[in-house]
């Protein structure tokens, strides 16, 4: 199994994926940044603290920027055996389909994480330049490790809920239908993220329950819960059940 | 007889269509098997299911006498296999990407990658990722890919494809070491039927899914027929001498032309007899009937390829 997890990382040597996803993740500090010096400018009496930094920071991570990046990868780690065509060279060394697709999940897991303590590092750095020349309230380091711990979870919560996602790659081979599907869930985000019903929507749930803002909306934890667990179990079974029956012409 | 594969009445179909009918494959140990067939014979299809890549949709494969579903991670470490163009990580180079297939199978020395790579001439790309590689080099690191763990069994199909003439020769002579020095069993399949017949112990011939052929290349040697060919102005007064002059009855004509299967008498004598006979002889050939002509004759014309 270490062999097999030591390949999937061999096999991102080089990969355009892996900087690209880099830079996506940084896209929401650099967004967050913008935003303050914005309000800064435009309402210099408006005063902000770290954790409203993060907290914004979060909601766009998990609703957008790095929703759109996980699923990208979901897809490029899933599709890229069919279209450069390892399939075939790989499965009869032998190499099991089941582990194969565990450690897709395994590196997907790692690489979702990955990307959320880059989220995180790129809003302290900024944040800390922001503070260095203009001033932010309750600007402490301990607050941002608090905050760490949640861009941990809000990477390993994404990862549960992209795994529909990795089913769709293999069944389409590509990243096409993967991102235009993830692009409709994302609008879904931005209309549900307000709504109480988005308590009931998978990919907003994450987000409720990690701010803790699922019990104003009315809704019982539990009915939230398993649906996100629902929605990704469905996603693992069919991905590794396709994948185990799969002929690969 | 040992047979490293063995298939029992394997068939696939996908929805109505049988792509692979009831074959019965048979690849004695350290034979070079060539598998011959048009496009869309179903050759790809048997070797991929060979493989595990493609499930069968009934019948059997026994590897190394042992049912192909059993036991897999020690029946697969035996074989290495090419299928048409082969699939490499694009951004890794060649070393990379055997480096990678060593690690996965586990417990194989380091050195067999660099070995490998010096085989088929690739050990100073280093630099070089996959997706820059010419087709040949592509199947050379395929070939170097199947071959680096020195395997019992070699499944390739169409393992010359995109190489120029001197690739090709080279990995005749690779192979025919393989199987003569090494005693490994190879089961090819090609679209080139003189580079098949060249290395070939054992022709397996494959028409529109099912297994048509499967003899004996020495054997076929012997049996194939050479012929004398004269095109004369009057068939019907030629076969008549033939009949009378000489006793023959081993020939067949074709328009003007009429083939002599005996050879008790050779082309010169018969063709001095037509001449005297006032008969206008205006081409004389000794032919021998391929194996093109042999199987184009099995799958009713038109080419192997």
């Amino acid at each position: 199994m270490l062999n097999l997890i030591f390949c999937e990382l061999l096999k991102l040597k080089r990969s355009k994926m892996l900087p690209l996803s880099i830079v996506g993740a940084l896209a929401t500090p650099i967004m967050m940044l913008l935003e303050a010096l914005q309000t800064h400018f435009e309402h210099p009496e408006q005063s902000f603290t770290l954790s409203d930094i993060y907290e914004n920071s979060l909601l766009y991570v998990m609703l957008l920027m790095n929703m759109l990046i996980y699923v990208a990868i979901t897809a490029y780690l899933f599709s890229r055996e069919y279209t450069e065509k390892t399939l075939k060279t790989i499965l009869p060394v032998p190499v099991s389909r089941n582990k194969l697709v565990n450690v897709k999940f395994f590196t997907l897991l790692i690489w979702s994480i990955m990307l959320s303590v880059v989220s995180w590092i790129g809003s302290l750095v900024l944040s800390t330049i922001y503070h260095f020349i203009f001033g932010l309230d309750d600007f402490y380091f301990t607050a941002s490790l608090q905050w760490l711990i949640k861009f941990v979870l809000s990477g390993i919560m994404m990862f549960f809920t992209v795994s529909p996602f990795a089913f769709l790659a293999e069944k389409t081979k590509g990243l096409v239908a993967p991102m235009i599907i993830s692009a409709v869930m994302v609008m879904g985000n931005v209309a549900l993220c307000n709504q109480n019903i988005g308590a009931l929507y998978p990919w907003t749930a994450t987000f409720f329950l990690l701010e803790g803002k699922t019990e104003s909306t009315g809704y019982p934890i539990l009915l939230s819960i398993g649906i996100i667990i629902f929605v990704s179990v469905i996603g693992f079974c069919v991905t590794f059940h396709y994948f185990k029956k799969e002929d690969l012409k | 007889m040992e047979y490293i594969i063995e298939t029992e009445n394997l068939v696939k179909q996908y929805g109505a269509a049988t792509v692979v009918n009831n074959i019965n494959i048979h690849v004695p140990r350290g034979n070079i098997y060539g598998l011959l067939g048009r496009n869309g014979a179903g050759k790809t299809t048997a070797m991929r299911m060979m493989l595990n890549l493609v499930f069968p949709t009934s019948g059997t494969i026994y590897l190394f006498g042992v049912d192909c579903r059993e036991n897999t991670e020690k029946l697969y470490c035996k074989i290495g296999s090419i299928v048409e163009t082969p699939g490499f990580y694009e951004n890794l180079t060649a070393y990379e990407n055997l480096e990678l297939l060593r690690r996965l199978r586990g417990k194989q020395k380091k050195e067999y990658v660099q070995d490998a790579l010096k085989v088929v001439g690739l050990q100073n790309e280093r630099t070089k990722p996959f997706s820059d590689y010419s087709l040949g080099m592509k199947q050379r690191l395929g070939i170097a890919a199947a071959i680096m763990h020195k395997p019992e069994l070699l499944i390739l199909d169409e393992p010359i494809n995109g190489l120029d003439p001197i690739g090709i020769s080279e990995i005749r002579l690779l192979l025919s070491e393989l199987s003569q020095k090494y005693g490994t069993t190879i089961f090819i399949s090609s679209h080139v039927l003189n580079e098949i017949e060249q290395i070939a112990d054992i022709i397996g011939v494959m028409h529109e899914g099912k297994l048509i052929e499967e003899v004996n290349v020495e054997g076929l040697h012997k049996s194939n027929r050479r012929y004398l060919e004269f095109k004369v102005s009057d068939t019907l007064a030629a076969v008549k001498l033939l009949e009378n002059h000489y006793r023959i009855t081993d020939y067949l004509i074709q328009e003007d032309t009429i083939r002599v299967y005996d050879h008790t008498y050779n082309s010169g004598e018969i063709n001095k007899c037509f001449i005297n006979n006032e008969l206008l002889v205006t081409q004389v050939n000794v032919y021998e009937e391929n194996l093109e002509d042999y199987f184009s004759t099995l799958i009713g014309g038109g080419g192997i390829a």
